[in-house]
């Protein structure tokens, strides 16, 4: 995560971390650990700044009880999420993947006599998520990936965001948890610039969906794994259970459904069942 | 052939637990204990009543800004059960740390972190329990040391299998050892005349539904699995679980404890810290 420079100095005290934290958890589900306090500090603090505020405490009223709280709320998820997105994310998510999930969902299909899996980044942004899972299947099925049909759904309602999936070319920046080996076998560096190789680009099919399109959402059936990181939150409850609920519809039954690392679908749904992995937490339908 | 477990019950040097262990653990169950009985029996080991006095000026058990500068005035300001948990834990802890080769940091790491799980799990469900859920924590796996004090390089091929084969350890021992790190435990708990209690967490932390003591090992089960969800685990329990399908939580429910409403992953958020909380406990004890 790129260190954020706090610009104000002003001190968040432990009661506001606390009114924050579960203000901000029970609004977006997102969930700030104690040891995550001067995370949320540093970016709040921009907030702050923006209204020219001298304490958190202001700033926890207007979520409050401001009528355009529903505005700045937008503005804070920007602010607390801002341009996460990069190659194996949450690492220990993307071993879950890598180590449980897949091979759990893979054996399952193997059994049914069908060599085939459909996995969907819901919220691709610019593509490093749906990228990443095309190079994690490569590194666990290595050869045998030639004998399997397989889809990764991309899909995203920024059409900007997706001409740049679309480009596969990224810099130093979105590479950076990325290691060396893996770098050299799935990227081609051309002027500075790091760009997915073929392989792996054929894995990926990029879409256009808007979450709130039911009859689009319908239409996406028979995932066996879908990474739906960090977008939730953006959406109110009413429409986060809608979303939720054709999430799980569009789950094969023993698939596998990844949120943001600190993200709970706790008041969401009781529909999944929620899997502890090291180090993470992912929904299973059963 | 003879098992492990039988060689292990004639071996005469096993760890003995000293008395005053033994002393303050049966304190712990006695009716209307003092403080001034239990201050007596800790003065009884002069090198534990100085432990005892750090820890309670640790920042792990620190109350306030005045320094504890008695054994008397610890046992106020942290209670009884508190107390008689820190001594047992300190007592056993030393018994094994100071036999060589036992010094496993990741070992250590889940028992602690498996007892602190336990305090606050049994707080969210709001468990009575007298402390004993730490000392359960921190104890559960005692037949793990005991293997490897007696069996080293079959309990670590063990270790190696359950790896390689991504299983529970207690299925990898069974194959090579012949017995399990509960049936071991739980001989040395006989041995060691711990209470009932301690002996069930020890014997069916991994089958909770056959204790006797349900409640209390189904939620040391619990804490086991979420402390190795924190990666706070010890040999090759890589492993990954839904909480609500195990026997424990199932346990739990049927007694009555409100588990639907906890909010697990909140919980788990909570947890954290968890590494860091495990290495200020181990750092207070080893000072």
């Amino acid at each position: 995560m790129e260190p954020a420079t706090q610009p104000s100095g002003i001190q968040m005290t432990g009661e506001q971390f606390l009114q924050l934290r579960d203000f901000i958890y029970e609004k977006s589900g997102i969930y700030f650990a104690d040891s995550k306090k001067s995370l949320l500090e540093n970016r709040l603090a921009f907030r702050l700044k923006a209204y020219n505020f001298t304490d958190y405490e202001k700033y926890y009223y207007l979520l409050k009880y401001d009528p355009q709280a529903a505005k700045e709320l937008r503005a804070l998820y920007d602010t607390i999420t801002t341009n996460e997105t990069s190659f194996f994310r949450s690492p220990p998510q993307i071993e879950a993947f890598a180590e449980k999930a897949l091979p759990d969902v893979m054996a399952r299909r193997q059994k049914a006599g069908e060599k085939s899996l459909r996995l969907w980044s819901a919220g691709c942004s610019t593509g490093e998520e749906a990228y990443t899972l095309g190079i994690v299947l490569k590194e666990v099925l290595k050869d045998s990936l030639r004998e399997w049909d397989i889809k990764i759904y991309a899909s995203d309602i920024s059409e900007k965001a997706l001409r740049s999936a679309k480009q596969a070319t990224y810099n130093e920046y979105a590479l950076r948890g990325v290691p060396t080996e893996v770098r050299q076998k799935y990227f081609k560096s051309e002027n500075s610039q790091f760009v997915v190789t073929d392989e792996i680009r054929a894995l990926v099919e990029l879409q256009f969906l808007n979450f709130m399109d039911s009859a689009r959402m319908q239409l996406m059936k028979g995932f066996d794994i879908i990474f739906c990181r960090n977008v939730l939150i953006y959406f109110d409850d009413a429409a986060r259970k809608k979303i939720v609920s054709h999430l799980y519809d569009n789950l094969n039954p023993g698939g596998y459904l990844f949120i943001g690392h600190s993200e709970s679908l706790h008041n969401i749904t009781r529909a999944f069942k929620l899997v502890h992995f090291p180090g993470a937490l992912g929904y299973k339908k059963e | 052939m003879t098992s492990i477990l039988e060689k292990i019950k004639k071996i005469d040097d096993l760890p003995t637990l000293p008395a005053v262990a033994m002393e303050a653990l049966s304190l712990a169950h006695a009716p209307n204990v003092s403080i001034s009985k239990l201050s007596e029996v800790i003065h009884k080991d002069p090198p534990l009543a100085t432990k005892m006095l750090k820890m309670a000026n640790s920042s792990f058990y620190k109350r306030g800004d005045k320094p504890v500068e008695t054994i008397q005035r610890a046992i106020t300001i942290l209670g009884l059960s508190e107390i008689i948990n820190i001594t047992s834990s300190v007592s056993v802890l030393s018994t094994f740390t100071s036999k060589k080769g036992f010094i496993w940091e990741s070992f250590w790491d889940h028992c602690v972190a498996t007892a602190i799980v336990a305090r606050t799990m049994a707080r969210k469900i709001k468990m009575e329990t007298q402390g004993r859920e730490f000392v359960g924590g921190l104890l559960h796996d005692i037949g793990k040391i005991v293997l490897d004090y007696t069996a080293r390089d079959d309990f670590q091929k063990a270790l190696d299998l359950s790896i390689t084969r991504d299983c529970p350890l207690y299925e990898a021992e069974q194959e090579i050892l012949g017995t399990t790190h509960m049936e071991v435990g739980a001989f040395l708990a006989e041995r060691w005349n711990l209470p009932d209690y301690l002996g069930d967490i020890i014997r069916w932390h991994h089958a909770p539904e056959n204790a006797q003591f349900k409640p209390m090992t189904a939620l040391i089960s619990i804490a086991d699995l979420l402390a190795k969800a924190k990666q706070l685990s010890y040999g090759g329990d890589k492993l990954s679980f839904v909480l609500a399908d195990q026997a424990g939580w199932q346990v739990l429910i049927e007694n009555r404890y409100l588990m639907d409403e906890l909010d697990l992953e909140r919980i788990t958020f909570e947890m954290d810290s968890l590494a860091e909380t495990v290495r200020d406990y181990i750092k207070s004890v080893s000072e």
